[in-house]
């Protein structure tokens, strides 16, 4: 059969008879059919978690539902606003913690590594993403949460008159949370941002250092600017992740569907009272569907996070298809 | 110039600083890295040996907690259906939309949808099969499958997006003057693009098992957990995430000692993959 | 050549992934039907169950057991009540287990598979437990106190109101940290029915159910959760399970009960919560709060939940055998190992009432066979 081919392949292409034609048609219609699959898999799987979730708004309403606090299942309470401040708080220490260690990581990368370092600098931080969110919430637990509670106790009684940080700290908390998840999302943010820092045309950082600016002002004035778009993309695709992220974070919030007064005090996130509660809310169809519409809005926020990131990564791309001269991009 | 003597003590001293905070950064970044390693290697090394890998977990309260070899096992099997049903269909949508689709409006819309779906939570997958495939009682109840079709889902898109980038740094070159010599477009994908292709698929292929293999939230009630072995992906299954995740929250030093015993283990297996996948990639070039 | 064999690879892989799925699918069948004609003596096969936490160390010791008199295995998972019953209702699981009756509502959404039965097991001792340095156990305690600390109000350990009764000890200025249950569990509507008892603004407040709105705490899943919170926290506080107590070497509080004595949990005093029950013709009872001088007053009881007819709810004839065969494990031999990891055996009267729910059950309208 192969001859056979190779033959009429020989042969000119146009009058390459039908019948040979047959594979380049089957290939062609399996692989668009598996694109029409995967798309009707995604359409199905938006829908279904659509009307599995409309008992609940439509019982409460999404107001109700996004700005009530109070998650008591077995009283039928089902108002996200705890878990959702849990998930936003928790995100949110995770980007002030994370992000600048994760530019500063990709800078130093770029910038400043010896040529030798680099190459294992990279895979280091890369290896970061390799260790699975479950040995993160372990690790979490049993060594962070002892070993940190001194220092926040420390932090909490000093900065005590700043909001949100004054009185007890409990063992899991918002600010463990955040502090796992800022682990958690330094490999993307910096793999990105590395991406976009190596796009800066060298002619900018020559012409910085020619003009007498140190390494650093050449960072500041020639580096930064150009790729300061493409690291917000970076931030936000971080983010992203960190709303989205589960097992950990279940494990040290302390799963408390309440709003703490202090970043050291528990709380409860999205993703985690899902985790935590779908098993119990099989049979009862407000439960199930509260946790699904949980679902649904942490799904709204990672697409509206991943929107403006893809944007921002998008404007320092054309950003740089306008200046970068040919060959020098990549 | 004047200003170049001016550049002396302060901003130097700026320099030094900056560049200092940078490093400081990187090594930070790496804090985390070595003290996960560290502690799983101190904690987790105790409970590695023979009867660990060997034995089940007896889930007896008190006395001998047994070992995770039905963990081990539910994880190899589960996230190998996985693969087998992401993979193919993950590079087979690469394919069609760097052959075919190109920049066509469907196509666009497909990639766009991809995307998509790699913001969705784990966890929100592992919801969607309970609802879909578990409690609509399909082939019985909790199911190693079930728990594979939902590490699919989320595995898909990752190899999707990764395999685009690769078929897409196939030189128009190579199937033009392939085509130019009469081969057909099949043999054209099966002869030029995907051989000049494979070692970034498998790359990217085993990055997603990688990840998959780590995944928690997805099997919570899809393949649910069982303490005995079994290789029947029809039954309930045990996993290492799983098993990680209910020994943590015991209070018993036996129980949670096998938690980082299983840790450790499952990180080797993903380290292996990853390491893997980085030769792979390093020993190919596309030119 | 290599691409045909790569190509050829990855069909074969996909080819051998349903293959295995396929055969999975089929040994399944199979070994059901070969235990179903099996001898008796051994059942083999398995059972698949899902609930409480609070009796879970007895199940899996039961389980190992049974395994080795039937050879079935009995997988069950402990995921709390809550989940028990849900996914008993939603029959993903040969049976549920929970240490709080189901309540009317749950019983009506049971219905949609068959007339849902509680199998009464065992008694066990819901304690306080604490955590901190100094204090010993036999802690005094009584229901108001208890309502106090878990509302926040009573938030140091050296606080008047638990130095009042008692006098002699050190009681440190730790602060106190409340670790109690994130996920539906009776052992929280058990302990809580307690609380409301004692506490008006308990009752006023929080309530009682299987998952309430906490003044305070932090949230652990299942009473091993809770147990690891405990652990984990100098000052800590919580309810768990006496097993898991004394798993972990837990101190913790002598309670007050109905006639005024503080008891601590003990066998003896968990068997005497059962002390002249009145127990209702379903079976859905709670010794919460006995009357006994002698009871520990938050005792619970705890229940494994079948349908009346097993095989009309989804089982086959073979599974309903061996459903039987556990259930009169558990109120057979089950009853007298019951007492090595600290759980009471039933009172006479009720035992003899769960056996005859056992007997009851049927497999499409027909007695279950015993072994």
């Amino acid at each position: 059969m192969e001859a056979a081919t190779i033959s009429s392949g020989g042969s000119p292409a146009l009058g390459r008879p039908p019948l040979s034609r047959l594979p380049d048609r089957l290939l062609r219609w399996a692989l668009t059919a598996i694109a029409l699959g995967v798309l009707a898999l995604i359409a199905y799987f938006f829908v279904r978690l659509y009307l599995e979730s409309r008992p609940v708004f439509s019982k409460y309403g999404v107001l109700d539902f996004t700005f009530k606090d109070a998650w008591v299942p077995s009283k039928g309470q089902f108002g996200a606003l705890p878990l959702i401040v849990g998930t936003l708080v928790t995100s949110g220490i995770a980007l002030c913690i994370g992000v600048p260690v994760a530019v500063a990581s990709a800078l130093y990368v770029t910038e400043l590594a010896p040529a030798r370092a680099r190459q294992p600098l990279t895979i280091l931080v890369e290896l970061l993403a390799a260790v699975p969110s479950v040995v993160y919430g372990l690790w979490g637990v049993f060594v962070l949460i002892p070993k940190l509670k001194p220092a926040e106790q420390w932090f909490s009684d000093t900065f005590g008159f700043i909001p949100f940080f004054g009185g007890s700290v409990a063992g899991p908390n918002y600010f463990i949370g955040g502090l796992i998840l800022a682990i958690m999302i330094i490999p993307i943010v910096a793999a990105i941002s590395r991406e976009v820092v190596a796009t800066v045309p060298v002619e900018h950082k020559e012409a910085a250092l020619a003009l007498g600016a140190t390494r650093w002002e050449m960072i500041r004035m020639a580096v930064l600017p150009y790729s300061k778009a493409g690291i917000s993309g970076a931030a936000m695709l971080g983010l992203g992740r960190a709303i989205g992220e589960t097992i950990a974070v279940t494990l040290v919030i302390g799963n408390a569907p309440e709003i703490a007064k202090s970043i050291f005090g528990q709380g409860y996130t999205l993703a985690a009272v899902i985790a935590n509660e779908f098993g119990e809310a099989a049979s009862d169809e407000t439960h199930r569907a509260a946790l699904i519409a949980a679902g649904l809005v942490l799904f709204v926020l990672t697409l509206v996070v991943n929107f403006i990131a893809r944007y921002f990564v998008n404007r320092s791309q054309r950003a740089m298809a306008r200046s970068v001269p040919e060959g020098m991009a990549g | 110039m004047s200003a170049l003597a001016a550049v002396a003590p302060r901003r130097r001293r700026a320099d030094r600083v900056m560049r200092s905070l940078l490093l400081a950064g990187t090594l930070l970044a790496l804090v985390p890295l070595v003290a996960v390693v560290y502690y799983l290697l101190k904690q987790g090394a105790g409970a590695l040996s023979w009867s660990f890998f060997t034995s089940d977990p007896t889930g007896r309260f008190l006395g001998d907690p047994g070992g995770v070899r039905s963990a081990i096992v539910g994880t190899v099997l589960i996230v190998a259906l996985a693969s087998a049903i992401a993979v193919p269909l993950g590079i087979g949508l690469a394919l069609y939309l760097v052959e075919y689709g190109k920049a066509s409006r469907f196509a666009n819309v497909v990639r766009y949808f991809v995307d998509v779906m790699t913001g969705v939570p784990s966890i929100v997958f592992g919801l969607f099969i309970y609802i879909v495939l578990v409690l609509s009682g399909i082939g019985g109840n909790f199911a190693g499958w079930k728990g594979s079709v939902a590490l699919a889902l989320l595995m898909l898109p990752v190899v999707s997006r990764s395999a685009e980038v690769v078929l897409n740094l196939v030189p128009d070159s190579l199937r033009e003057s392939a085509l130019a010599l009469g081969a057909p477009r099949w043999r054209v994908l099966t002869r030029i693009v995907l051989p000049t292709a494979l070692p970034g698929l498998v790359t990217g292929s085993l990055l997603a098992v990688a990840r998959g293999a780590g995944e928690t939230a997805p099997l919570l009630f899809t393949a649910f957990a069982v303490n005995t072995t079994t290789w029947n992906l029809g039954s309930q299954m045990n996993s290492l995430p799983i098993q990680i995740f209910n020994d943590v929250r015991q209070a018993q030093a036996n129980i949670v000692e096998r938690a980082w015993g299983a840790a450790l283990t499952l990180v080797g297996m993903i380290l292996v993959l990853t390491l893997l996948a980085r030769l792979i990639q390093r020993r190919s070039r596309l030119a | 050549m290599t691409h045909t064999r790569i190509l050829l690879a990855l069909a074969l892989t996909g080819a051998l992934a349903l293959g295995v799925a396929a055969c999975g699918s089929d040994s399944k069948s199979s070994s059901s039907g070969s235990s179903s004609s099996s001898s008796s003596a051994k059942l083999g096969g398995s059972l698949n169950g899902a609930g409480a936490t609070f009796p879970a160390p007895v199940y899996q010791e039961w389980g190992a057991r049974f395994k080795d008199k039937t050879g079935t295995a009995v997988n069950y998972q402990a995921i709390g009540s809550g989940g028990g019953i849900a996914q008993f209702t939603a029959g993903t699981v040969d049976f549920g287990a929970s240490d709080s009756a189901m309540k009317d509502e749950e019983i009506t959404a049971a219905k949609k598979k068959g007339d849902p039965v509680h199998v009464p097991t065992v008694f066990g001792a819901v304690t306080v437990s604490y955590n901190v340095k100094g204090v010993a156990k036999g802690t005094k305690m009584d229901g108001a106190l208890i309502a106090d600390i878990f509302l926040g109000k009573v938030k140091k350990w050296n606080d008047p109101a638990i130095a009042k009764e008692n006098a002699g000890a050190k009681l440190p200025a730790t602060d106190i940290t409340v670790c109690h249950r994130s996920d539906e569990s009776g052992t929280t509507k058990n302990f809580t029915s307690f609380l409301v008892a004692y506490s008006k603004e308990w009752a006023g407040g929080p309530g009682s159910d299987k998952s309430i709105k906490w003044p305070t705490g932090t949230g652990a899943k299942g009473n091993d959760g809770v147990a690891a919170c405990i652990k984990q926290n100098d000052g800590a506080i919580g309810y768990v399970e006496q097993a898991y107590a004394l798993a972990n070497k837990f101190t913790y509080a002598s309670v007050k009960n109905k006639s005024g004595q503080f008891i601590e949990p003990t066998l003896a005093s968990t068997s005497s919560a059962g002390d002249g029950l009145k127990v209702p013709k379903d079976l859905r009872f709670s010794p919460i709060d006995a009357k006994g001088p002698q009871a520990y007053p938050i005792t619970a009881a705890t229940f494994l939940l079948v349908y009346q007819d097993v095989c009309k709810a989804g089982l086959d004839a073979a599974k309903a055998q061996r459903l039987k065969a556990w259930l009169d494990y558990a109120e057979g031999d089950g009853q007298g190992v019951a007492k090595e990891l600290f759980y009471a055996k039933l009172p006479d009267a009720i035992h003899t009432a769960a056996l005859e729910k056992v007997k009851g059950l049927q497999c499409n309208g027909q007695p279950i066979k015993g072994t």
